[in-house]
């Protein structure tokens, strides 16, 4: 075995440059494929991480229901219990509380219907990212009791700039009246998410709940756990615990199951990159080894005149391509690791980048880890040698005396 | 049907016929002759008389349409091809025209790939190795590679490899066609002295007079048959 590694390896420097242009080809194929799951891998935390920390978090618990009708009246029963718990939860690491209404609000110039969002500004800075997208003016203080932010686009559509005044008109919990009030632009914020820049607007929680008629109301509370992974289990201890007193939790997956659909397809987009470049590494290789298998007929022959067995030459051409995948293999990993670390530097700007759902916020960065330089090499190693046995099987049928006379 | 062991080649009625372009070639028509221990044989005659068909015929390199062929009591039309491998490398050494050394192996790797395939250990391959190259007048020239010898040098080699598993018979294949005649006739002299002196058989096939001289037996082939087969006096 040993003997006919040795022979294999030293065969295939027989040709340098041929082995040199085939081993390239491959290695390209590999550090193709590296890259592309570098990419995916972060692409898919890009999005993970503009899903959950622009503004959706990590879990909700809402009202039962309340998710899928959006009524003003289902508010989170036991709300103040419920707060106590998160703040006594170890795997919670920041929570904030919402309350939500559909709303029409008017500039002198236009009106516009939108969702308008009450928040705890000191809680809600950590858990989403409004406050660090203010593209003018400032985000919600604690002395401005009638502030309203407003989306980049809103504000374009309203004409309005910091310090306008705008009404914004809500329809009353229990009673169905409208209720209105006057607010003044604090800021307007900048994400990239065209829903949020056009369609949301927030203001202090208090000021929703009286507008609203529901003091002390929240529609949502959304969290931020201590590691992030938490959120990617189906069924957690904090899902069970705060789906109780009427209420459902909710981790994010379940929140944007479509993000789960993206992911699943990234992955099978990969499957298919990953055939496409096997594909080219089997032409490569098979090319590769029948013009070595027909320029060393001869040889092939008098190896099996003097006795190897048919066994023993197909095991030499599965070693030739073995040893191919490897010097196939070192090119691919140099080139991949090269040409992966130099993007995870630049990145790439997809920023303002919607799919499914999700808004890319920000800059794209591929992520390197050892599992691409450990399975990708091993498939196209075992790959290769599975390719190979189709010219091993020709080389080991081959008739003594035609090569022997072909040759001459 | 057994044969006597001491007839190394037995080959009865040996008929080849192939295509080529759609023209059917008799190459072999009926060929009947023994190969003994010791011979010094040379199957001769001009291009294309079908010397060399019958010579892979016979060390089961190649099938033949009709007729029977034992080596040593073995009859090759019966076996499979890991037997036929497994014969040919514990009976037959080969020497072709063309060298036929592995370039990118040593030339003690080269001459040792045989008792490789036999199982012989890395040590006495090693000794028997030294022993031929000193045999043929190449000590020295172990770790050299095929390309770096003359071509003289490179069927000496060849010629090493073939007898170096002591096998019952080498079938050489012009083996003088690409030398010079001084080469060539050192070369014939090195065989006929190991056949002498180790009683190992050679059967040639040629059309080269320094081999007809030198050869002890001629089987003259023509049109793919048998002309003539004597033993010089």
């Amino acid at each position: 075995m040993f003997y006919y590694m040795k022979l294999a390896w030293r065969n295939i420097f027989r040709n340098k440059r041929r082995t040199f242009i085939a081993g390239t080809a491959i290695g390209i194929g590999l550090a193709a494929l590296i890259f592309t799951d570098a990419l995916f891998v972060g692409m898919k935390e890009n999005m993970i991480d503009s899903v959950t920390s622009s503004f959706l978090g990590e879990a909700q618990i809402h009202r039962e229901n309340y998710r899928q009708t959006q009524e003003v009246e289902k508010t989170i029963q036991k709300p103040s219990e419920v707060i106590s718990s998160l703040k006594d939860n170890e795997q919670v690491q920041h929570f904030a509380p919402r309350a939500i209404s559909y709303a029409m609000i008017t500039s002198p110039a236009n009106v516009h219907s939108l969702i308008v969002y009450g928040i705890d500004p000191d809680r809600e800075k950590s858990v989403s990212e409004i406050d660090e997208n203010m593209a003018e003016g400032n985000y919600l203080q604690k002395e401005t009791e009638r502030g309203i932010l407003i989306g980049k686009e809103l504000a374009e559509l309203l004409e309005v700039t910091v310090g306008d005044r705008l009404v914004v008109t809500v329809s009353q919990a229990q009673t169905g009246q409208l209720s209105q009030e006057m607010l003044r632009v604090s800021g307007i914020f900048h994400t990239y998410i065209k829903e949020m820049d056009k369609g949301m607007a927030f203001m202090k929680i208090t000021r929703l709940q009286d507008m609203l008629g529901l003091p002390g109301g929240i529609h949502e509370v959304t969290v931020q756990f201590t590691n992030s992974d938490y959120a990617l289990q189906k069924e957690t201890s904090f899902t069970q615990h705060f789906s109780r007193f009427g209420n459902e939790a909710a981790n994010w997956p379940q929140l944007m199951p479509q993000m789960i659909f993206v992911f699943q397809m990234t992955n099978f987009s990969l499957s298919i990159v990953a055939v496409i470049i096997f594909g080219v590494v089997i032409f490569g290789i098979i090319n590769t080894l029948f013009m070595s298998l027909y320029e060393r007929m001869f040889e092939f022959a008098v190896l099996r005149a003097v006795g190897t067995r048919p066994s023993g030459i197909r095991k030499l051409i599965i070693m030739e391509a073995g040893s191919l995948a490897v010097v196939s293999i070192i090119i691919g990993i140099i080139l991949g690791f090269v040409l992966t670390f130099i993007m995870t530097q630049t990145g790439i700007d997809y920023r303002g980048l919607d799919f499914a759902g999700a808004t890319m916020t920000q800059m794209l960065y591929p992520v390197m880890e050892i599992r691409q330089f450990i399975v990708h090499p091993i498939l196209v190693f075992l790959f290769t040698i599975l390719v190979s046995v189709y010219p091993a099987l020709t080389a080991g049928k081959m008739k003594v005396a035609d090569a022997l006379r072909r040759s001459l | 049907m057994a044969k006597n062991t001491e007839d190394i080649i037995v080959s009865k009625d040996i008929v080849k016929n192939y295509k080529e372009d759609s023209v059917v070639v008799h190459a072999v028509r009926g060929v009947d002759f023994t190969i003994h221990s010791s011979d010094f044989a040379a199957i001769v005659g001009p291009s294309g008389s079908g010397k060399t068909t019958l010579l892979n015929c016979i060390s089961g390199l190649d099938t033949p349409t009709s007729g029977k062929v034992w080596l040593k009591g073995n009859l090759i039309s019966e076996m499979s091809g890991k037997q036929l491998s497994d014969l040919r490398r514990d009976n037959i050494g080969f020497i072709f025209q063309a060298y036929n050394l592995i370039p990118v192996l040593t030339v003690e790797e080269n001459i040792e790939y045989i008792m490789l395939l036999q199982g012989v250990d890395k040590k006495e391959r090693h000794r028997r190795v030294l022993q031929i190259l000193e045999e043929i007048g190449l000590k020295g020239f172990e770790d050299r590679f095929p390309p770096q010898l003359s071509g003289g040098q490179q069927q000496r080699v060849a010629i090493a490899r073939a007898m170096v598993s002591q096998p019952a018979l080498i079938l050489a294949d012009e083996p003088t066609a690409n030398l010079d005649s001084k080469t060539g006739s050192g070369l014939l002299d090195m065989m006929r002295e190991l056949n002498e002196q180790e009683g190992m058989s050679f059967l040639f096939s040629t059309h080269d007079q320094l081999v007809m001289d030198k050869a002890k037996r001629l089987i003259v082939l023509k049109d793919g048959q048998i002309e003539k087969d004597e033993i010089k006096g």
